[in-house]
């Protein structure tokens, strides 16, 4: 496998870093780059970046390459890497950092149908507190489809049509998928803690 | 005797069968369920992913529910919700001005004493005590499971007391044997099925679970089993297609641990709900005469 070089930027490494340190909660100087980390991930080889490289990205200050790399989409938060660090670093909660950073910075995500997934569940949990498959579904296919006609990407749809009709039809067969509303009734209690978090988001 | 039970929305949805099974093979084994008000869901991996604030605050509404309700212990049988109560619980045990900016927001505040229970941590005692071997039946002779733990029985993204092995857990092996099934030893058992990466990242997901497949088949095993409903709706939902993609002969039911106890202490698969799974799972039960 080839790797590209990392760009070492002294003067933006230790915001950089930092940032990431006291968002993570992960101590990724400690990083010695022993790799257990690499050989356990079961995404790395496809991403292509393994979690010593990403921490690597960090401490050299490349921020660019650290928001736009595979692993940090692609991480499935399986929670290997750290269960076998001998410094305790848990990199998924490094890539879930990243990923709050890619969209605070209104990065196009290097894989969008992640982020419409996350940001339609999200979504579709704050209405009713609870999270129904069917209103999660029409959500995540409507930001899937808005992304994939803003990058003139039709196939995507269809694609993505076919699969859940797929889904749909043998979840409906097997009595699996459900069409009543779940609903927390003491809804106001759940939307305040959306505001709170919104409130601390826009401080 | 009761217990608090958090069933979280899968269970009351796509994996309702989890639920009713749960409930009944408790109830057998003399532990009532007892649904805790008004739960919310607790954000799952997507908060985590994308909200720490909420990541925290939406299972500590739950945790403030559970722990006004006045039991000492609640059950959550989802490998998510368990994960994400647990996880929050820990960080208002350390964070009290987080504590106090989210209690502020609740009208039952998070004490932090109800004491959070995976649904192996109930059943694996009682198949240690000989309690579940004594309700049995039917003795699940000529099944070979292959335990399946997925991620979040072990791992977690903070230090936690673990209460079974991390790489090797042997809960559901326990249980299984005093069944008197033949679990087996495998490769695959907490390695990750994709999760919710079968719907937004499809080829990776279906890959890790085809790794998981051919392991278990190599090893001999003629079913899953699991505690975890991503992980179980995963394999069973999408193994038609990793069969197909991955050439794989062989087509294994992947039962819930709660259905494998139910129908040794005689409850009917009627009762169990076998006929919900996608991947047929009543045909190796009749054949290895069982039902």
């Amino acid at each position: 496998m080839t790797t590209t070089a990392i760009k070492y930027e002294p003067d933006l490494s230790k915001p950089l870093l930092h940032e990431i340190m006291e968002r993570s909660g992960q101590n990724l100087p400690a990083c010695y780059q022993c790799r257990r980390c690499a050989a356990g991930c079961p995404v790395g080889v496809e991403a292509g970046v393994t979690p010593d490289r990403l921490i690597r990205m960090i401490l050299l200050g490349d921020r660019e390459e650290a928001m736009n790399n595979l692993l940090v989409w692609k991480c499935l938060s399986c929670f290997t890497c750290g269960a076998r660090c001998p410094n305790n670093i848990q990199t998924a909660r490094i890539t879930e950092t990243l990923k709050q950073m890619a969209k605070e910075a209104h990065t196009e995500p290097l894989l969008p149908k992640v982020a419409a997934f996350h940001n339609a569940f999200m979504k579709a949990t704050s209405h009713f507190g609870r999270f129904n498959e069917v209103e999660f579904m029409g959500i995540y296919e409507l930001e899937n489809t808005a992304s994939a006609v803003k990058r003139g990407n039709l196939k995507i749809i269809t694609d993505e049509i076919k699969a859940s009709s797929r889904l749909g039809l043998a979840m409906i067969r097997k009595r699996r998928l459900h069409f009543r509303l779940a609903r927390v009734r003491n809804l106001a209690e759940v939307k305040a803690l959306y505001k709170k978090s919104r409130q601390q988001t826009d401080r | 005797m009761e217990i608090a039970y958090y069933p979280g929305c899968t269970l009351h949805a796509s994996s309702e069968l989890y639920d009713i099974q749960s409930k009944l093979v408790f109830r057998k084994l003399g532990v009532e369920l007892k649904e805790i008000e008004d739960w919310n869901c607790c954000g799952a991996t997507s908060a985590e992913k994308t909200d720490e604030f909420l990541s925290i605050a939406l299972p500590a509404r739950n945790l403030g529910i559970a722990d006004a309700s006045g039991f000492s212990e609640m059950v959550i049988p989802c490998s998510s919700c368990y994960s994400r109560t647990l996880v929050s619980q820990k960080k208002l045990a350390g964070d009290p001005a987080l504590l106090e900016s989210i209690n502020a927001e609740l009208t039952q505040k998070v004490s932090g004493k109800i004491k959070i229970r995976s649904i192996l941590e109930l059943l694996v005692p009682r198949a240690q005590s000989g309690l579940i071997g004594e309700k049995i039946i039917k003795k699940l002779e000529g099944l070979k499971p292959a335990c399946y733990y997925g991620c979040l029985m072990t791992r977690f993204p903070c230090d936690m007391e673990v209460p079974d092995n991390v790489e090797n857990p042997q809960g559901m092996e326990i249980v299984c044997s005093a069944l008197g099934a033949k679990p087996l030893d495998w490769a695959y058992k907490t390695d990750c099925c994709g999760a919710a990466a079968s719907v937004n990242d499809a080829e990776m997901s279906l890959s890790l679970m085809s790794k998981i497949m051919k392991d278990a088949v190599a090893r001999g095993a003629n079913c899953f089993v699991s505690t975890c409903p991503m992980c179980q709706f995963n394999l069973d939902a999408y193994q038609e297609e990793i069969r197909e993609k991955y050439g794989i002969a062989e087509r294994l039911p992947v039962y819930f641990i709660t259905e494998l106890v139910g129908i040794a202490m005689g409850l009917s698969p009627h009762e169990m709900q076998i006929d919900r799974h996608f991947t047929e799972a009543t045909g190796l039960l009749k054949e290895l005469e069982l039902i």
